[in-house]
């Protein structure tokens, strides 16, 4: 063949440009696999390309729409149905689901959507978008647009989740410069009316233009680089995101986290649920303990006691000894939600045992408390687990005699101060604990201190110290307002400062009773705890006895149980009266704030469930496509809101912005653009001139005089709207 | 643009075609002149010998019922011979006035850069002041008062150009051209028996014209346009082709003759358009060119196209 006729010379560019289209869409499909729990991409992959296929052919609709249903069937059967393709049962199976499905959508529980469902949507989608792109790149020739919006969807996947773009976006440079430079050329042909002759014509071009290509990718990717000369942007885009709506203070979400060297500030309440718990008693769910205290918060120190213990061996977490302290032994049976943002195990004081079928082995750190799961060697999270546990009841003289003989190692940890605290924190501490003289009684005065002192509990409008502030000071004396965090802090430190060894401890707290159920002749009560009963409280250590809770924050009430022995009921009475009174002070539960962000990275383990991601990231392209549409389109739309606007109110204002919108999508669709220094008289013999006809004159008769006689009469409106729209359509066609 | 189109006022379009039967072609010209008349102002032809510049004058001022008169500038040309002059009268032993050709309602100032510089101001102050002054009395003009002057272009022999500070008396400067081959067949053909201008009559009486003006004057002119026209002479002032800016008073004038042409295509509001084709008429003769410039080849006509094209139209409604 020695000359292309033009026809094929259109066929074989189309075909080309609609294949760099399609290579570049399989560049967003790529991701998905790894940032979202779809399966299977490459059927979707393969979906695509068919329907590309039948949109490249332009086969009139009565043959493509069935033969894409077909092939979306013949899909979903393949992945989702177990009966004969198109059987009956495979209808009425079909048909269930759908009904199921549009029942969950009608109730708002996106989440519960079936696979099947969420798949057939998917597939709709790249029906679309074969449509969508052959319009695009085919039919208004406009790559540019598509092509940046490949670009910004890969280097966001690559910044902000663990897909990694480097080849994807190389793929996507080549693919996108053949195709640029291919388009432009042809249009420069067009525009300039050139007849290349022969094949060999289009070579001379074309295959420089390849070259080119090729040989900057290559040059560009063996280059060396230089390293970012900007900071990273990420964290700040991630701090910035946090911080919104803040005024200047930090304000976090409330949720567990497990940052806290930097406390206070403000937060904004969160009722997700995190856990449900099927337990006998409501008690503190705790996850760990930290020991350091820095003057701005907590860290731990750097002796990590991790010992591994496998599902069926007691944990070794002892917080006080069961030879001296009273238990009852309990079951519960914790269940995590998906949106939990940690591994670790929740778990009561007095753990023993968890079990869960998942999980092979559990690594705890004798230190901290904090349990975390593992599967050969792979930390995993949670779901559904059942703990074993003895359930503490302290006995109030044990703890007025326990004598002050700490081990060493428990000085060593936790009797740490910074040396920055102020002076005043340990004079205030010492001044409290003046007139008790055991360790029991001292922890509860300065429990005590902060109910009756002008302490508020505030979580808005909470200080974040200085640089040169002491977390804790700020709180006892400059502010006395603030959450548990700073309730608990303050009383770890004094109690240290008076020399009595005690810790900080974190967890939630017994959240709402939901519901109770009975199982094995024991009832339950089930108790759903959110992110806003994240809590900090207080372990002070007894010897002999343990670490024993304590709660200094004002307006919660201390689950740990506390009792009398018998025999000296009556000396004691007065005591039980006030610590009775105390634990029925059973006010709203305040939260725990959560030091940082509460959806890290998006890593798999401590991930988002499957169903949310990929609901959020179907919603995410159905929107995009949707205003690609909207935009596609913009005139049409734009055409009947201008002239409903118009109709309802025929002013000079309406017919202004209608006359400017006719000039608008004359410029944008129809090609015909007034220069500035034309007068719009000039500019309507023009367009009257290519139309043939001499509505544009009579438009711009009456816009004229509205604009340069201001004009304010009224004029015949209803006649100039049909001329208006006539000329709209004319435009746009 | 053919202006002959837009001649919807009938009375107009009478004295247009009046004009069209001895003016073979030149209805750019024409209108042009009327629209001078119509605005109050005076035209200034200037072109080769021979092209019709008189042969126009001639012909408006038959086909205007009003006092005609002719001013023949010569070097050795008086004031007083513009002016009028006071003779004695021995009889009645008094002086008397005896009023110049400038007392006249149409006057045709022919080769008017032919005379001296004083002979030519005695004629550009009477324009612009609408009187005259001899031997200390002051002499009302006559309304309508309508100068036409020609001139030949300055290069030519035996000159004296007019000074730039009085050429913007005039409200448009207009080139004839020669006529092309087809339309001089035509005139030819025309003028082979009894001239024409012999039997031109008037169409128009003098009270019809002063009315007509007085109707040009209630034109509007919305702010829009007269912003325009503002930014266009502000251009003018500030491009570094530009020796010496047009004045407020070009502005004014090219407000004018726009109403005058809004007036005689029928409108009573004046568009952009009638100030954009109006304005190298308007606007040429009242600026002067860096002496750079010139040697570049530029002329007042091109910069003044250059500016239109800068300038945009207002077509947004201030709010």
């Amino acid at each position: 063949m020695d000359r292309m006729s033009l026809d094929q010379r259109e066929w074989l560019y189309r075909f080309i440009v609609y294949l760099a289209g399609f290579f570049l869409f399989w560049e967003w499909l790529r991701p998905l696999e790894q940032i979202t729990d779809t399966q299977s991409v490459t059927v979707f992959i393969v979906y695509a390309a068919f329907c590309f296929f039948l949109s490249f052919l332009q086969l009139p609709w009565f043959l493509s729409i069935p033969l894409k249903t077909v092939g979306l069937a013949f899909i979903l059967d393949g992945l989702f149905m177990p009966q004969r393709f198109f059987s009956k049962s495979w209808f009425a199976y079909f048909y269930e689901h759908m009904q199921y499905n549009v029942q969950v959508m009608l109730d708002y529980q996106w989440w519960e959507m079936t696979p099947l469902f969420r798949s057939l949507l998917f597939l709709l989608l790249l029906w679309l978008m074969s449509y969508l792109l052959y319009y695009w790149f085919v039919v208004s020739k406009r790559i540019n647009f598509f092509v940046i919006l490949t670009f910004i969807y890969l280097t966001i996947l690559d910044t902000f989740t663990v897909y990694d773009g480097k080849v994807a976006i190389i793929r996507a440079f080549l693919i996108s410069l053949i195709v640029m430079g291919l388009s432009s050329f042809i249009k420069e042909l067009d525009r300039e009316s050139i007849q290349l002759k022969g094949n060999r014509a289009y070579q001379a071009w074309l295959v420089p233009l390849v070259v080119l290509v090729f040989a900057s990718t290559v040059i560009g990717y063996a280059a060396p680089k230089q390293t970012p000369q900007w900071p990273d942007p990420v964290p700040f885009i991630k701090s910035a995101a946090n911080n919104v709506g803040g005024s200047g203070d930090k304000v976090q979400k409330v949720g567990y986290g497990t940052n806290d060297s930097k406390l206070g500030g403000s937060f904004v309440q969160d009722d997700t649920p995190v856990f449900q718990a099927a337990a006998q008693d409501k008690h503190y769910w705790r996850i760990e303990t930290k020991d350091t205290y820095t003057g701005k918060g907590w860290v731990n120190s750097d002796d990590p006691n991790v010992k591994e213990f496998s599902s069926e061996s007691n944990l070794p977490v002892d917080t006080f000894s069961l030879e001296n302290v009273k238990t009852e032994e309990r079951t519960a049976t914790i269940a995590l939600r998906d949106n939990a943002t940690f591994s670790k195990v929740v778990y009561p004081y007095g753990i023993q045992k968890v079990t869960q079928s998942d999980a092979s082995s559990f690594e705890v750190n004798l230190k901290t408390g904090v349990i975390q799961p593992f599967n050969n060697g792979k930390s995993i999270q949670l779901g559904e687990y059942k703990v074993e546990y003895n359930n503490p009841s302290y006995s109030f003289q044990q703890l007025q005699e326990a004598s002050g003989e700490d081990p060493q190692y428990i000085e060593d940890s936790y009797e740490q101060l910074p040396d920055s605290l102020p002076e005043r924190v340990v004079n205030l501490s010492e001044e409290i604990v003046s007139e008790e003289d055991n360790r029991y009684d001292k922890a509860r005065a300065i429990e005590q201190y902060f109910s009756n002192n002008g302490f508020d509990y505030d979580t808005q409008d909470v200080a974040v110290p200085g640089e040169d502030e002491d977390y804790v000071a700020q709180f006892l004396f400059d502010t006395q307002k603030g959450y548990c965090d700073n309730f608990s802090s303050s009383m770890v430190v004094m109690l240290r400062a008076v020399g009595i060894p005690a810790r900080w401890a974190k967890g939630f707290t017994g959240g709402e009773q939901i519901d109770s159920i009975t199982k094995d002749d024991t009832s339950y009560n089930v108790y759903e705890v959110t992110s806003g009963n994240a809590h900090s409280w207080v372990e002070v250590y007894f010897p002999n006895v343990g670490w024993v809770p304590f709660e200094p924050t004002k307006g919660f009430g201390n689950h740990t149980d506390f009792y009398l022995e018998e025999t000296e009921e009556e000396e004691d009475s007065e005591v039980q009266q006030n610590l009775e009174d105390k634990l029925n002070e059973q006010q709203p539960e305040k939260p725990e704030v959560n030091q940082e962000d509460l959806n890290p990275g998006g890593s798999s383990s401590e991930g988002k469930s499957l169903f949310s991601r990929v609901t959020f990231w179907v919603g995410i392209v159905l929107l995009a496509v949707l205003s690609i549409v909207l935009y596609i389109y913009r005139y049409h739309w734009l055409m009947y809101f201008y002239k409903r606007r118009f109709q309802k109110e025929p002013n000079k204002e309406n017919y202004e912005a209608a006359y400017h919108f006719l000039l608008k999508a004359l410029d944008d669709k129809g090609g015909m653009t007034r220069s500035s220094d034309q007068t719009l008289r000039e500019f309507s013999k023009e367009i009257d001139r290519h139309f043939q006809s001499n509505e544009m004159g009579i438009l711009t008769h009456h816009y004229e005089r509205l604009l340069y006689r201001n004009d304010t009469e009224d004029q015949p409106w209803d006649k100039v709207t049909e001329l208006w729209e006539n000329l709209i359509k004319k435009a746009l066609s | 643009m053919s202006q002959q189109a837009f001649l919807y006022h009938s009375k107009v379009h009478d004295l247009f075609n009046n004009i069209q039967k001895v003016m073979i072609g030149k209805e750019e010209v024409t209108t042009l002149s009327i629209v001078a008349l119509l605005a109050q102002g005076h035209v200034l032809l200037e072109d080769v010998p021979g092209v019709g510049k008189t042969m126009l004058v001639r012909t408006l001022s038959k086909s205007v019922d009003c006092e005609f008169t002719r001013i023949q500038f010569t070097p050795d040309l008086l004031p007083s011979d513009v002016t009028g002059v006071s003779i004695y009268n021995p009889k009645e032993m008094q002086f008397e006035f005896r009023p110049g050709p400038i007392l006249g309602n149409i006057v045709l100032a022919d080769e008017i850069n032919r005379t001296s510089p004083k002979t030519q101001s005695s004629l550009l102050e009477g324009m612009e002041e609408g009187n005259v002054t001899v031997d200390g009395n002051t002499v009302e003009l006559k309304r309508p008062f309508f100068v036409m002057a020609t001139q030949n272009p300055i290069e030519y022999e035996g000159t004296y150009p007019l000074p730039e500070a009085q050429l913007d008396r005039f409200l448009l400067k207009l080139n004839m051209g020669y006529p092309t081959a087809q339309e001089e067949m035509k005139m030819l053909g025309i003028v082979s028996g009894e001239h024409p201008i012999h039997n031109v009559e008037a169409v128009m009486t003098q009270d019809e014209l002063i009315g007509l003006q007085e109707e040009v004057q209630n034109v509007y002119v919305d702010e829009h346009i007269r912003r325009y026209i503002i930014n266009l002479v502000t251009e003018t002032r500030h491009h570094h082709s530009v020796y010496l800016g047009v004045s407020p008073r070009g502005s004014i004038a090219l407000m004018k003759a726009s109403k005058a042409l809004a007036f005689i295509q029928g409108r009573d509001y004046v568009l952009p358009d009638d100030v954009k084709y109006l304005a190298p008429f308007v606007l040429s003769h009242r600026l002067i060119l860096s002496s750079e410039a010139k040697f570049e080849g530029m002329t007042t006509a091109s910069l003044i196209h250059e500016l239109l094209e800068k300038v945009s139209i207002p077509v947004h409604r201030e709010k």
